[in-house]
C-alpha cells in the first residue's frame, strides 16, 4: 500500500463529486416520479417519504403514455431495422467489390453526418403533409432512419474490412455466390457490429425529438414528443413529468451498461477502437 | 452489377430523405410564402438570406449558437479528457466501475435533460439554488436571466456529454504504449509534462474525431434548448435551428425559415467539413 499523497487524495475527491454530479440529477427525477405534490414542492429537498405510484397511473392513464411508449417501440424498431439492412448491404457493395469511386461514395455518405435535422425537417415537412403523410409514423421512421445511415455504412464497413480476405476468397473457390459469401461467411463474423449499430440506431431513435415533433400528431406521439409537451407548458406538472421521464430513460441507462464498450468505436463509426 | 444493386436501397433513401428535401430547401428559400399556401408563392430571389444578414435576432442566433458550440465543446473535453486521463492508471476493477457511473446520462433523451435541468434550476424547489442558498449566494437569476441562461445550458450540455468524451478518450489513451509512461518516471517528468508531452499529442487523433462530433452536434442543437428556455429570454438563448423552427412553425414565413436553415447547413460545412475530411481519410487508410 503507498501513503496517500496530497495529489491521490485531490484525485480521489474529484472522482466521487464527479460520481455525485452524475448520479444527482437523475437520482432526484427518479425520486420525484414516487413522490406526491406535497413532497416535490419543498423547498428543501426530501430524502424520506412515503412512495407512490400514483404518477406512473397517471401518466400511462390520463396523459396516454402508453400509446407514445408504443409509437416510439415501432418507430425505432422499423427505422433500426431498415437501416441496419440497407446500410450494411451498401457496406459489404463498397467495400468488397473494388467498385469505381468507392472511396468518393462513402465519403458522399458521410457527409449526411454533417446535415442538420432542421435544414432537413423543414423541406420534409412539406413533402410529408403534401402526400397526407403527416401524422403517420412513417415521418420519423424513414428520417431516424436516413440519419443514421453514414454512421451505420462507416462503422459496418469498417468491421467487414476486418474479416479476413481469405476467407471470403476459399469460399469463392468452393464455389459460393458473393450472396452466399455475406451470409455464410462474411455475417456470423460482424454479427458483433451488427448489434452494435442496432442499439446506438435504436437509441437515437428513441430520443429523438425534432423530427417526430412536427411530423407526427397526438395519436401518433413518440415518448420524446409526449415529454415534451409537458415542460413545453408554462407551469410543470413534475410528478406526471418525472415518472414519464424515469420509464423513458431508465430502459436506456441499464442498455447503456451493457453496450458501455462499444459506444466509443460505434458512434466514432470505428475511429476509436474500444 | 450486383454491388450497384446493393447500393441502391441506401442511395434511395439518401436521395429521398436527404437530396430531395435539401434542393426543396434551396428553391424554396427563395420565394416568400408560407405553409398551405404554396401556390401564391412570391419569388424574391436572395432576399431571405438579405434578410437573415441584416436581422439583429438572426444574427444573435448566430453569435449564440457560436458561443454555445464554444463553451460547450471546450468544457466538456476539459471535463471530459481530464476524468479519462485519472482514470488511466487506477486500478482496472474501479476505473471500471467508476466509469460505468460516469457513463450514466449518455443515453438519455436530450429532452428528458431538459426536465432534469429545468427541475434543477427551478427557482422555489430546485436543487441549484438550494445549494447556492447553503453556501450564502442567494439571487442567482439562473434560466430566467438574460446574462445567465445560456451558461446554464451550457452547463446542463456538459453534464449530458462530458461522459461521452470520458468513453472515446478512455479508449484512446488505452493504445498509447505503457513505455512512454515508464520512460517519463524514470526522467521524473511532472504529471502535467507528462500531459502535454505525452497523452494529449498522442491523443490527436481521437480529439479530432471528438470536435468533429460534438462540435457538429453542438452546433445543431435544438432539443435542450426548447426544453430549458425555449430561446428565451429576449432571444438570449436561440440558437439557429430554434431561429428556424420558430420562423417555420410559429412566424409562419416558410421560405424565410429554409433559407435560415440553410445558412445554419453552410455554416457547419464550413466550420467542420475540413474536420470531416481528415478523419474520413483516417479510417480509408
Amino acid at each position: 500500500m503507498r501513503k496517500p499523497t496530497v495529489g491521490s487524495v485531490a484525485k480521489w475527491v474529484a472522482l466521487v463529486l464527479f460520481c455525485v454530479w452524475t448520479i444527482v440529477p437523475i437520482a432526484l427525477v427518479v425520486l420525484n416520479s414516487f413522490k406526491k405534490a406535497k413532497d416535490i414542492f419543498t423547498t428543501t429537498p426530501t430524502l424520506f417519504f412515503t412512495p407512490t405510484l400514483d404518477n406512473y397511473v397517471n401518466a400511462f392513464t390520463k396523459a396516454n403514455f402508453g400509446l407514445f411508449y408504443l409509437n416510439s417501440i415501432v418507430v425505432a424498431l422499423v427505422s433500426t431495422v431498415i437501416v441496419i439492412v440497407v446500410g450494411t448491404f451498401a457496406a459489404y457493395a463498397l467495400t468488397n467489390f473494388r467498385l469505381p469511386f468507392a472511396n468518393a461514395i462513402a465519403g458522399g455518405f458521410l457527409l449526411g453526418k454533417l446535415v442538420p435535422v432542421i435544414s432537413i425537417l423543414l423541406p420534409l415537412f412539406v413533402m410529408i403533409n403534401a402526400i397526407g403523410l403527416r401524422g403517420t409514423l412513417a415521418g420519423p421512421i424513414i428520417a431516424h432512419a436516413a440519419l443514421n445511415l453514414p454512421f451505420v455504412i462507416w462503422l459496418m464497413m469498417g468491421f467487414i474490412r476486418d474479416v479476413p480476405r481469405e476467407l471470403a476468397q476459399a469460399a469463392m473457390i468452393d464455389g459460393c455466390t458473393r450472396m452466399q459469401i455475406f451470409w455464410k461467411v462474411i455475417f456470423p463474423i460482424i454479427l458483433p457490429g451488427v448489434a452494435a449499430a442496432f442499439v446506438l440506431s435504436m437509441q437515437y431513435s428513441w430520443n429523438e425529438l425534432l423530427f417526430s415533433l412536427q411530423l407526427t400528431t397526438l395519436d401518433t406521439y413518440t415518448l420524446p414528443v409526449g415529454i415534451a409537451s409537458f415542460v413545453g407548458a408554462i407551469s410543470v406538472d413534475w410528478g406526471l413529468s418525472s415518472a414519464a421521464a424515469t420509464a423513458t430513460m431508465v430502459p436506456l441507462i441499464i442498455v447503456g451498461f451493457f453496450v458501455q464498450k462499444h459506444i466509443a468505436q460505434g458512434t466514432t463509426g470505428g475511429a476509436v477502437k474500444g | 452489377m450486383l454491388a450497384w444493386l446493393l447500393l441502391i436501397p441506401a442511395a434511395a433513401v439518401v436521395v429521398t430523405v436527404m437530396i430531395l428535401p435539401l434542393g426543396f430547401a434551396l428553391f424554396a428559400s427563395l420565394f416568400q410564402y408560407s405553409l398551405g399556401q404554396e401556390d401564391r408563392m412570391v419569388f424574391v430571389f436572395l432576399d431571405n438570406y438579405v434578410r437573415f444578414f441584416t436581422d439583429p435576432v438572426a444574427l444573435h442566433a448566430l453569435f449564440n449558437t457560436l458561443l454555445f458550440t464554444v463553451l460547450s465543446l471546450s468544457l466538456c473535453l476539459a471535463v471530459g479528457v481530464g476524468v479519462a486521463v485519472l482514470l488511466r492508471d487506477m486500478h482496472r476493477p474501479t476505473a471500471n466501475v467508476l466509469r460505468a457511473i460516469y457513463a450514466m446520462p449518455i443515453l438519455i433523451s436530450p429532452i428528458i435533460v431538459s426536465l432534469i435541468w429545468r427541475y434543477m434550476y427551478d427557482p422555489t424547489y430546485g436543487l441549484v439554488y438550494w445549494l447556492l442558498h447553503l453556501f450564502g449566494l442567494g439571487g442567482f437569476p439562473g434560466l430566467t436571466s438574460s446574462a445567465t441562461a445560456l451558461i446554464c445550458i451550457v452547463i446542463a450540455d456538459v453534464w449530458h456529454t462530458a461522459p461521452f468524451i470520458i468513453l472515446v478518450a478512455s479508449a484512446g489513451l488505452t493504445v498509447i504504449p505503457e513505455e512512454l509512461y515508464e520512460a517519463a518516471r524514470i526522467d521524473n517528468a511532472n504529471p502535467l509534462q507528462v500531459l502535454f508531452k505525452i497523452t494529449l499529442p498522442l491523443l490527436t487523433k481521437v480529439l479530432v474525431v471528438l470536435i468533429l462530433i460534438r462540435g457538429t452536434d453542438a452546433f445543431r442543437t435544438f432539443d435542450l434548448i426548447y426544453g430549458l428556455t425555449g430561446g428565451g429570454p429576449a432571444n438570449a438563448t436561440t440558437s439557429l435551428s430554434i431561429y428556424a423552427y420558430q420562423q417555420a412553425f410559429e412566424n409562419n414565413q416558410m421560405g424565410y425559415a429554409m433559407a435560415a436553415s440553410i445558412v445554419t447547413l453552410a455554416c457547419l460545412v464550413v466550420l467542420f467539413g475540413p474536420f470531416l475530411r481528415n478523419s474520413a481519410q483516417d479510417q480509408g487508410e
